[in-house]
């Protein structure tokens, strides 16, 4: 029987792990609890939380295709172009709920690029993968799990394949074959929602070539499996969250977080290995998790959505949202970002089905839709910056507002209208500094420029998706070069 | 129409929402406003109580991409806006004078 959790459920869920987190040079004792963790842990309970809201449900849930009971979109196979489209504004509500990056995409992402590809292995070989992989998403799907999706490597020197490397660890391989499982060291880095996460979902990061056939490996592992350790990484303002309930924060409640983590001899038993040297299937994983999470992109309208609200309402708090040029900027920020909305929901509306029986995205939109995630989001950040004015970036802290000695002037001189309290107008200030340039640019501005492969792996899949052949083709026609194959 | 046993002049209605990814208006705003004005004329449930007699799919635009499944055969009605509740309303009242 699915348990379909909600916050406080996925809380306790959370507490029962045996981590090992280390943050500022220390090992955090209480990562549920810890002031600078917490915001990206409510970040993802609100994905438990809104499943059981009425008004979201109808996106946020679905039936699995392995039991017909109902589950949580995030542990959902994609089973009609619905369903992608459904992830699609899955990802825009859930930004335009929290602000920020709310972690669970990425292993959802990797479950479905694994339905794939362990498919198509057990295709040409015969083996057992995809059974292994939908018992492991049964037990993902019935006790409703986050699963951290690990791609990125550490890479070393980017012009070395993983064999070459001087350190053999920059890559993550199998070190020990044994009869009941395999051993893998290694790391991944940059992870998103990792001490957040139930499961880790292991994948190779780049094509492997057959002398890296010991990199070309696919498992999950419980998070808290023997030999894991989350070196949690900073963020831009992060220390404002250590200074209690202030509004310096800007977002009050959510965040995010990333983690490098280091897997030292790790073991994990056959039934949770998906991958084990079939190296010319990375390619096959590597573009299918790709088209996935640049379709999961679809975030960031959420989080521009929240952003736009802010410049309209600092505008408003100025007094300048009559001036025609705010009006446009606010207009130009929506097109911005209702354009990124057209990109992942074409993507997903021009999906198809699988060997596998999963549908996938259109890969050549679902990397132009990401493409365009590399640059819109920073210029609706410039807008935004552009409509709140300078003291988005030097206004004083909530202590000096209620400084007994200075917090008249800080009052007195911050008053925007006169109908407006300087606290809201300074409020609203910091969650525009925070969406663009404190914790959650992270999310927002830099994830957009990386995650999901930085802008030129998106090109060289344009470059290799188009049908430049019939462009070229129907140009030579049209201007006489070629006779015209076609009735005018 | 059924009506809930012992209350028969109360009509059934189960509500049921789109995901609201890019609501035009505050839909459980419109919901609640429809509590408020319809109260003793109509009772709003959820969508897989079987008593009720009739779906309101509140859906946040026009695209409607809500899933009515649970509707189970009952008849559908539609509202994509703040107007939309509106004039469903006053149809409401109108019938119950
Ligand atoms: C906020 C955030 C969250 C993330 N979350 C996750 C996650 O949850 N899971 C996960 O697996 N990954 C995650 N990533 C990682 C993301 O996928 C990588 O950042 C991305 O693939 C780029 O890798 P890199 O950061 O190592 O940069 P690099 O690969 O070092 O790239 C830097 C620049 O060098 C260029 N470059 C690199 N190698 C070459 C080469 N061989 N030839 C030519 N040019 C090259 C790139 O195009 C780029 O311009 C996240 C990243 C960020 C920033």
């Amino acid at each position: 029987m699915a348990k379909l959790m909600n916050a406080r459920e996925y809380e306790e869920s959370l507490r029962r792990l045996k981590l090992t987190v280390y943050q500022f040079g220390k090992r955090v004792e209480n990562v549920v609890d810890d002031p600078l963790i917490r915001p990206s842990m409510n970040a993802v309970a609100s994905t438990y939380e809104y499943a059981h809201r009425p008004e979201y449900e109808d996106i946020l849930t679905t039936k699995s295709h392995l039991t017909g009971e109902k589950i949580n979109r995030f542990t959902h196979i994609h089973q009609s172009v619905d369903d992608l489209v459904k992830k699609s504004k899955m990802g825009r509500l859930m930004g335009s709920l929290t602000a920020c990056c709310f972690q669970r995409c990425v292993g959802m992402d990797a479950l479905n690029a694994l339905s794939i590809t362990t498919h198509a292995i057990d295709e040409k070989y015969g083996t057992e993968y995809h059974k292994r992989f939908l018992k492991y998403l049964l037990y993902v799907q019935e006790n409703d799990l986050v699963c951290d999706g690990a791609m990125t490597d550490p890479k070393g020197d980017r012009s070395l394949a993983p064999s070459k490397q001087r350190d053999p660890d920059m890559f993550m391989r199998v070190t020990e074959e044994l009869p009941d499982g395999i051993v893998v060291s290694g790391a991944k880095a940059h992870q998103t929602g990792a001490v957040n996460s139930h499961e880790i979902i292991i994948m190779p990061t780049i094509t492997m070539r057959e002398e890296d056939k010991d990199y070309a490996i696919s498992c999950a592992l419980p998070a808290d499996a023997q030999g894991i350790t989350y070196i949690m990484g900073r963020q831009s303002c992060d220390t404002r969250k250590l200074e209690g309930m202030t509004f310096d924060r800007g977002n009050m409640f959510y965040g995010g977080h990333e983690a490098l983590v280091v897997f030292d001899k790790v073991f994990v038993p056959w039934e949770r290995v998906f991958m084990y040297k079939e190296y010319e299937f990375t390619t096959a994983l590597v573009e299918n998790f790709a088209a996935y999470h640049r379709q999961s992109y679809a975030c960031k309208v959420g989080v521009g959505d929240v952003l736009i609200g802010a410049a309209q309402t600092i505008a408003e708090f100025n007094g300048a949202e009559k001036a025609s040029h705010v009006k446009d900027k606010i207009i130009e920020m929506n097109h911005l970002n209702e354009t990124l909305f057209c990109g992942c929901i074409a993507c997903a509306a021009e999906g198809h089905r699988e060997a596998s029986g999963t549908y996938q995205n259109d890969l050549l939109l679902a990397n132009v839709h990401k493409q365009n995630i590399t640059r819109f989001p920073y210029e609706i950040a410039r807008l935004a910056q552009d409509i709140a004015g300078g003291l988005v970036v030097t206004c004083p802290s909530e202590q000096d507002l209620k400084s007994p000695e200075v917090g008249a002037w800080v009052e007195k001189y911050f008053k925007g209208r006169t109908d407006i309290p300087t606290e809201h107008r300074l409020r609203i200030l910091r969650l525009i500094e925070n969406i663009t340039m404190g914790t959650a640019a992270v999310g927002y501005l830099t994830e957009s420029m990386h995650g999901a492969g930085s802008p030129q792996a998106q090109r060289i899949m344009i470059a290799r998706l188009v049908n430049m052949k019939q462009k070229q083709k129907v140009a030579r026609q049209l201007c006489g070069i070629d006779k015209v194959d076609q009735i005018r | 129409m059924r009506h809930r046993q012992g209350r028969s002049d109360t009509l059934i209605v189960g509500v049921k929402y789109c995901g609201g990814c890019k609501a035009g208006y505050d839909r459980v705003a419109a919901v609640d406003s429809l509590k408020t004005r319809l109260s003793g004329v109509v009772e709003f449930v959820a969508p897989v109580d079987a008593a009720a007699s009739l779906i309101l799919v509140v859906t946040g635009c026009r695209t409607a991409c809500a899933e009515i499944d649970s509707a189970d055969g009952r008849p559908l009605t539609y509202i994509t806006s703040a107007e939309d509740a509106e004039r469903w309303a006053a149809d409401i009242l109108r019938i119950h004078s």
